[in-house]
């Protein structure tokens, strides 16, 4: 597994980061901050330097976007040991990765030069750039990976479908290996408006299940990880961090932004069953979590339907009160949490989580994290659009 | 207050809300009046588009359960502070 996110560069620190409550939220970091009503989110370290993993002839061809997820991709296939140049590998492999908006830095800029200076013209990359297959097909090329490979949209669950989509694509006999996750870096002047114009964000810091919260705070990063058939994996004696055991994928057909607790539920018992597991089986629910006032009780909702008496005997935690909320690239973030919490017995805590509210009535491992052995665990992402993709993990085989 | 800022609130609430604006009563919760969740935040950004006003953050939050005059207020109170800064609307 790769990762970049506001909690450092590589897989390792982001876990490290969630175990000590650490937050990556900071002060918005932007040159139109000044104008700007939102004052806080979850940004990449300007440390961030593609040039040190990325070939330099790429570097122009890419938006941000791309960069946190070639450089995941990386990270993540070092780790794994797969040589792609190996028989007929590259073309048993996909690569399929989540984004919400793609290339919106690109297209924020150029957007600017053509509305705001009357330029005549735009990059001639921006096609290439902006377009939303562009880190799926960036990564693809720069490994010679030419198995199934496309972007899946989602909004906030986009990770989690495309982590699913990779999972089916192996399990059709599709291919061997998959390249998936999600990526996202749109915190550009224009979406922040937007964003700032829903209402929705938080002024002060994210309170997932705290009766204080306010709403989500914005982050950006990307999550790859590399998926692997199980006896593919175990014949060349790799180390597998995980076992994706099961999903479940479902619409709400309700409301474009209220979520409803019935398809949350539902997503979550397809994953269960999926995956062969009972509700006594899960330890750990790595919760959507915004910390609007919508979700947060909503989602608890659904847990107790998902799981009824169980729910009391699980814990839950949000890590986005530390990484914020990562849209499309969200659900890998998680994924790291919950595989960490799987390997090393550790549940990554719920930060800032003060004042109890009776409507979120849940063990959320408040502010510190937990020792707890977690034998399987359920990674829930839930989208604007109503739609909701639930990843359930067991402990490595 | 202005005199005039509460027929202008009521009528936005009313074209919102699709009803006549004679049934707008100054305790009438959005929610009451059938504007919830998007409704009420397109509702909100109407109004700061009519009066070039901005609402804080946080007034979001409860929306759906403000009255039509707390609304009032809310418009009064942005237009007062805009008088007294002279702020540019940003």
């Amino acid at each position: 597994m790769g990762a970049v996110s506001a909690l450092g560069i590589g897989a390792e620190a982001l876990w490290d980061g969630l175990r000590e409550g650490h937050s990556g939220i900071r002060a918005l970091r932007h040159k139109d901050a000044d104008r700007l009503r939102v004052k806080i989110a979850a940004q990449v370290p300007e440390t961030f330097d593609p040039a040190a993993t990325i070939d330099e002839r790429m570097l122009p061809l890419l938006d941000r976007t791309s960069e946190f997820a070639l450089c995941s991709a990386h990270e993540a296939i070092a780790q794994s040991g797969l040589d792609f140049k190996r028989g007929t590998l590259g073309a048993r492999t996909a690569v399929i990765v989540g984004t919400g908006v793609g290339g919106e830095t690109t297209q924020d800029e150029q957007s600017r030069r053509l509305y705001a200076e009357n330029a005549p013209r735009t990059h001639p990359l921006t096609i290439v750039r902006l377009m939303t297959n562009a880190s799926a097909s960036q990564i693809s090329i720069a490994y010679g990976l030419r198995g199934p490979t496309f972007a899946v949209a989602s909004a906030c669950a986009s990770a989690n479908h495309a982590i699913i989509q990779a999972a089916q694509t192996i399990r059709y006999g599709m291919a061997d290996v998959a390249i998936t996750g999600g990526t996202e870096a749109c915190l550009t002047y224009g979406a922040l408006r937007a964003w700032e114009a829903m209402r929705i964000l938080s002024d002060d810091t994210c309170r997932p299940f705290s009766a204080n919260r306010h709403g989500l705070v914005l982050g950006e990063g990307a999550g790859i990880f590399v998926l692997e058939l199980l006896e593919h994996a175990q014949a060349r004696g790799a180390v597998i961090l995980a076992e994706l055991a099961g999903s479940g994928m479902t619409a709400d057909a309700t409301d474009i932004v209220s979520p409803s607790a019935d398809g949350a539920a539902t997503a979550m018992t397809q994953a269960l069953a999926d995956a062969g597991l009972a509700t006594t089986d899960v330890d750990y629910i790595n919760a959507h979590g915004t910390g609007t006032p919508a979700n947060d009780v909503t989602e608890t909702h659904a847990i107790h339907l998902a799981f009824g008496d169980q729910a009391r005997h699980l814990v839950v935690s949000s890590t986005k009160s530390m990484h914020g909320h990562a849209l499309g690239a969200s659900g890998a973030l998680e994924l790291v949490a919950v595989i960490g919490a799987l390997r090393d017995g550790v549940v990554p805590p719920t930060a800032n989580l003060d004042v109890p509210d009776p409507a979120c009535d849940l063990d959320y491992v408040a502010n510190v994290a937990r020792q707890l052995p977690v034998r399987a665990a359920l990674s829930n992402s839930f989208a604007f659009g109503g739609l909701n993709a639930v990843l359930a993990l067991k402990r490595a085989p | 207050m202005n005199e005039t800022t509460q027929p202008q609130v009521f009528e936005m609430i009313a074209k919102s809300a699709k009803v006549d604006v004679a049934t707008i009563k100054p305790e009438s919760t959005l929610k009451d009046l059938g504007i919830a969740s998007l409704d009420a935040i397109e509702l909100i950004f109407d109004i700061e588009e009519h009066f070039n006003i901005n609402f804080p953050e946080q007034q979001g939050a409860n929306f759906d359960t403000d009255t039509a005059q707390s609304l009032v207020t809310a418009v009064q109170q942005a237009l007062d502070a805009k008088a007294a800064n002279g702020a540019e609307d940003k």
